[in-house]
């Protein structure tokens, strides 16, 4: 018991020394002590080398107030020499800090005055890292919870190896130039400039808004991206946004490193409010401004040179601007979006002004944002689509597929074409054998020449002469299906709803769909149930009235009651539906798509 | 002259002892009547019996878990009053405060880590005396207010927990408190009343962070204090630690039980300051007294003295202690998140890990996973000790006469421990169960 005793009495001893001990051995001390003495070597005159000899060890600090948030950064306890020219070639953490005309810096009866004193800007206004450390990990901002690392120098622990390989480099610190250097075209930020233009290039402003900037509603407001978000994160989120999110639309654009590297910068330089504005001037500035009209309008305007005809100016602004970061036409892919090539043969003037206006009036599901140009802009654009009318060279049925059909519906016809993942409803399946083989010919004929209205499959009838169509269908069928057409019962659909259409029967639908339909197809009928996610291809979207309108009674009638080969949907005839049950369904789903909604 | 300087001289060569014969009114003792007094004599020690049982050394019959509580508890006392000459209960200020204790403050890391730890560590402890005392029995008459006593120190000690974790202000403070408190608001009628009176406000915010600081260091530590001083000294006056009745021990050769009147060493604890006060006056104050209290004679082959057998038990307890507290804080910092973000909630939002098995519950149900369950076995917990009265397998573990009643109190604990495992690392993003392998 006494041994025991012992020993621990020993192990507190030994703790608590060591704790001690501890206190009394920090790294900046000796930092500053290496000063000390290197600066001792070099001092030239007496009352340098008193001064020097008297110093001890002491935290150095910079309280910055001048700047947002008051700042304490004591980077200085351990880069002692920041601001000592004779350091310059020194290694850190003793490097003297650069000058640089660029900065600002002037050179003057023989030395350097710096624009961007230390005592006035402190050293995390432009480096960012935690001014408070006197840990290298804990100033750097190396712990993986420090919002801010210092940027393109500090790789925090859990970012992906690959994306921080490109997060190195001094560039990375426009962004934080650009927190006082705000305005668009700063010669010292050209990476902010650069990113900018991309933001509006690449169509960003669609669907992200930016106060100011821009005003889209699909993906997240990138007001505060900077604050919210790291290097890593933002690098990733471009390079693959399902990585990060995997339900997320945001498309995989193809970009240069360059281009990344540009938009990452910009994007990190979106933090809100600038430090050069202050709370109050802000809040001014909001106020007064009520519905500020975002800069992107604006952008898009100017950056078409003046052009005779609409077509003309509308050709600039495709060829220019946003479009061809997502759609094809002609060489240029973004492969994305559909192909714009024959878009004349294919759309008329009021479903492109539709589109133009509010892309999911004509396809409910589209991902396309509504861009919110001006009338003369989407009318000049439809102009310029509409004098795409040249028919392509009559090919054989094979190469009509590869080049029409493939970018959507796949090379192999699987509906895994380079888009089809950005397509909602996703493209048919060509290879499912039970879904083609116990449909009419005469629907996939008609899907064909007059599109699928509510999707995009567009009608193929101006394209594509009859012949070429069957050509196409029986290459479809030969290549893809590989079965002999088999001779399909008879089954017993009304071709009308036997129902009569009125609020009661829809009533009764509705019951009917609450208690049957809506693992699949969603309590709101969009085909969003809690096991669509699981379902390829994913259950119809109900409330798709281009769709709804356009499939026929006999067509929804068959669908519920035998269901859809091919599909998760069940024949519920077998589930005890009766006709007149289908009938309240049929009447529900239609008062929910009613025209003119 | 040559007289004051021979007194002088005189009270030089006294001049130690009588300072210390000041302090300690008794030499360090050599005979068994000395150890008694030294017990009886010292305001430190005058809690202590002046004799103990065996059974209550046996390091497996307690495992020192009440005792580990208490010297974590003084060890959160001394680090916290330290932590508070730095810390600032505001927004704005409190995380700044937590990077200058990481980077720039004396000890700052050190401290924070065994407050952090000490604070995680007696939860457990206190936990695990709990169990003890169930499986050993010792709740039963005529304990059972100890025992309610203690149920109400467990729940401080997580509320003292509780409140502590919001101080830093950082993300991991920030949701596990929101997540937390709105538990709190599930209660039936009172439920948002009492969350917005533990916050001051519809959120967590400033009021609420003062609010939680000054339960923490206030007003919780003193209620805390108080029942430890009950609780010890109900433990005297219920007659020490529990332990089997003699008729349950193995029996003895009659002989070794029966007083023999006149053996040496036969005058014991009471005795011996009876013998130094008027034995008219020993007798009232003994009837004072109502029983049961150690019975003294009786068991004397069962007890040693307490100096110095109990204390150098109690002395390698704390110095265990103070050495795992150490240790742990010496290679584990405590977690300090990003600064609060109240437009961005983790996913998930966890509460603190003591929470978890309520959080879990409550994922399964609002009101009876956080209030209702909860209630009706704290309920259960306090009303135990007036239920189960028979007086069997007190004192031992796993007695096989309380079979029925260890079975069940097992059940609830390892339900409970399935509950916080599963809600600590078998929860991800929107609470979904994910595996952590």
């Amino acid at each position: 018991m006494r041994l025991a005793l012992a020993v621990v009495s020993l192990l507190v001893l030994i703790g608590s020394g060591v704790v001690v001990y501890d206190q009394f051995h920090s790294r900046w001390e000796d930092d500053q002590r290496a000063y000390f003495h290197q600066a001792l070597e070099q001092a030239k005159t007496p009352a340098e080398r008193a001064s020097l000899e008297g110093r001890q060890p002491k935290i150095e600090q910079t309280i910055v107030t001048a700047f947002g948030d008051a700042r304490i950064d004591r980077c200085e306890s351990c880069h002692i020499a920041v601001d000592d020219p004779r350091f310059a070639s020194a290694k850190q953490p003793l490097h003297s800090h650069s000058y640089s005309t660029a900065m600002g810096d002037v050179f003057r009866n023989g030395r350097w005055e710096r624009r961007h004193k230390f005592s006035d800007f402190g050293c995390t206004t432009c480096h960012d890292g935690q001014g408070r450390g006197l840990q290298v990990a804990d100033a750097h901002g190396e712990d993986s919870f420090w919002p801010d690392p210092m940027p393109g120098y500090t790789i925090q622990d859990g970012w992906n190896r690959e994306i921080a390989s490109h997060l190195h480099g001094a560039e990375y610190m426009q962004a934080n130039c650009a927190q006082c250097h705000s305005a668009k075209d700063f010669a010292g930020t050209p990476l902010v400039t650069r990113g900018r233009e991309l933001f509006f290039k690449t169509g960003c402003f669609g669907c992200h808004r930016i106060e100011g900037l821009s005003a889209g509603t699909i993906g997240p407001d990138l007001t505060e991206v900077g604050k919210e978000r790291k290097l890593d994160y933002l690098w990733g989120h471009i390079v693959n946004p399902r990585a990060y999110t995997p339900t997320s639309v945001m498309p995989q654009f193809k970009l240069s490193d360059d281009d990344k590297k540009a938009l990452v910068i910009f994007l990190k330089s979106r933090r809100g409010a600038t430090l050069s504005v202050s709370t109050a001037d802000q809040f001014r500035l909001n106020a007064s401004t009520t519905a500020p009209v975002p800069e992107s309008v604006a952008v898009v305007a100017a950056s078409a040179a003046p052009a005779a005809t609409p077509a003309a100016r509308g050709e600039q602004l495709i060829q220019g601007y946003a479009c061809l970061s997502c759609h094809k036409l002609g060489d240029r892919d973004g492969g994305i979006s559909p192909d714009l090539t024959n878009e004349g043969l294919l759309r008329d003037q009021p479903w492109l002004m539709d589109h133009f206006v509010n892309p999911r009036s004509r396809v409910p599901d589209s991902n396309m944002p509504a861009f919110g140009l001006p009338q003369a802009d989407f009318e000049a654009m439809a102009a310029y689509l509409l004098t795409r009318s040249t028919p392509p060279a009559a090919a054989t049925p094979a190469e009509t597929f590869k080049n029409e059909c493939a970018r959507c519906h796949g090379e192999k016809g699987d509906g895994r074409g380079v888009n089809a993942i950005y397509l909602d409803p996703a493209p048919r399946d060509l290879t499912k054998a039970e879904f083609m083989n116990t449909k009419q010919e005469a629907r996939f004929l008609a899907s064909i020449q007059n599109g699928v209205p509510g999707t995009s499959m567009p009608p193929w009838g101006k394209v594509l002469n009859d012949q070429q169509i069957k050509g196409v269908f029986d290459y479809v069928w030969a290549t893809f299906v590989r079965e002999p057409h088999r001779q399909l019962k008879p089954r017993k659909v009304p071709e009308q709803n036997p129902v009569p259409m009125s609020a009661d029967s829809a009533r009764r639908g509705e019951t009917i769909f609450l208690q049957r339909c809506t693992g699949c197809h969603g309590r709101k009928a969009d085909g969003r149930g809690p096991n669509s996610v699981d379902i390829s291809p994913r259950p119809r979207n109900l409330r798709n009235s281009a769709f709804i309108q356009g499939a026929p009674d006999r067509r929804l009638f068959e669908s519920v009651m035998y269901g859809v080969e091919g599909t998760a949907m069940p024949s519920w005839m077998d589930y005890g539906l009766s006709q007149n049950d289908v009938g309240d369904i049929v009447n529900y789903i239609r008062s929910l798509n009613k025209a003119g909604k | 002259m040559s007289k004051e300087a021979k007194s002088k001289g005189k009270i030089l060569v006294d001049f130690p002892t009588n300072v210390v014969k000041s302090i300690f009114r008794n030499p360090l003792p050599s005979s068994d009547r000395g150890r008694a007094a030294t017990s009886f004599t010292n305001f430190f020690l005058h809690i202590q019996p002046v004799r103990v049982s065996r059974q209550a050394l046996r390091p497996t019959y307690t495992m020192g878990l009440g005792l580990i509580s208490f010297f974590l508890f003084v060890i959160l006392t001394v680090t916290g009053i330290l932590l508070m000459f730095y810390y600032v209960p505001s927004t704005t200020q409190a995380y700044g405060r937590m990077l200058d204790l990481r980077s720039s403050v004396a000890f700052g890391v050190i401290l924070r880590n065994m407050h952090r730890w000490s604070a995680h560590a007696m939860v457990a402890t206190v936990f695990l005396h709990m169990c003890r005392v169930f499986f050993t029995g010792s709740y039963k008459p005529p304990r059972e207010f100890n025992w309610n006593i203690g149920v109400a120190l467990f729940l401080l000690t997580l509320l003292s927990s509780f409140t502590g974790y919001l101080l830093p202000w950082d993300q991991l403070a920030f949701w596990a408190i929101t997540v937390g408190t709105s538990i709190a608001g599930y209660a039936p009628f009172i439920g948002k009343e009492l969350k917005f009176i533990l916050l001051g406000d519809a959120t967590v915010g400033q009021e609420a962070l003062l609010r939680f600081y000054v339960l923490h260091v206030v007003v919780l530590p003193l209620v805390l204090s108080l029942f430890v001083a009950v609780h010890f000294w109900r433990i005297r006056k219920d007659g020490g630690l529990a332990k089997p009745e003699e008729a349950e021990l193995k029996p003895k050769p009659a002989a070794t039980l029966a007083p023999a009147e006149g053996e040496p060493g036969f005058v014991v604890s009471t005795n011996i300051t009876a013998m130094e006060v008027d034995p008219v006056r020993r007798f009232s104050i003994q009837g004072l007294v109502r029983g049961p209290f150690v019975k003294v004679g009786k068991l004397e082959e069962d007890t040693v003295f307490s100096w110095p057998n109990l204390l150098i038990a109690e002395l390698f307890v704390l110095l265990l202690t103070i050495v795992g507290v150490l240790v742990v804080s010496w290679f584990f910092n405590a977690p300090l998140e990003q600064p609060v973000n109240v437009m961005h909630p983790p996913n998930p939002a966890k509460a603190p890990w003591y929470f978890l098995g309520l959080q879990e519950q409550v994922s399964y149900s609002a009101f009876w996973g956080g209030i209702g369950v909860p209630g009706i076995e704290l309920l259960l917990l306090m009303l135990l000790p007036y239920f189960d009265r028979s007086k069997a397998g007190v004192g031992r573990w796993f007695a096989r006469q309380r079979i029925l009643a260890n079975s069940l109190f097992l059940v609830f604990v390892i339900a409970n421990v399935i509950l916080i495992v599963i809600g600590t690392f078998f929860r991800g993003a929107n609470w979904q169960f994910v595996s952590p392998f």
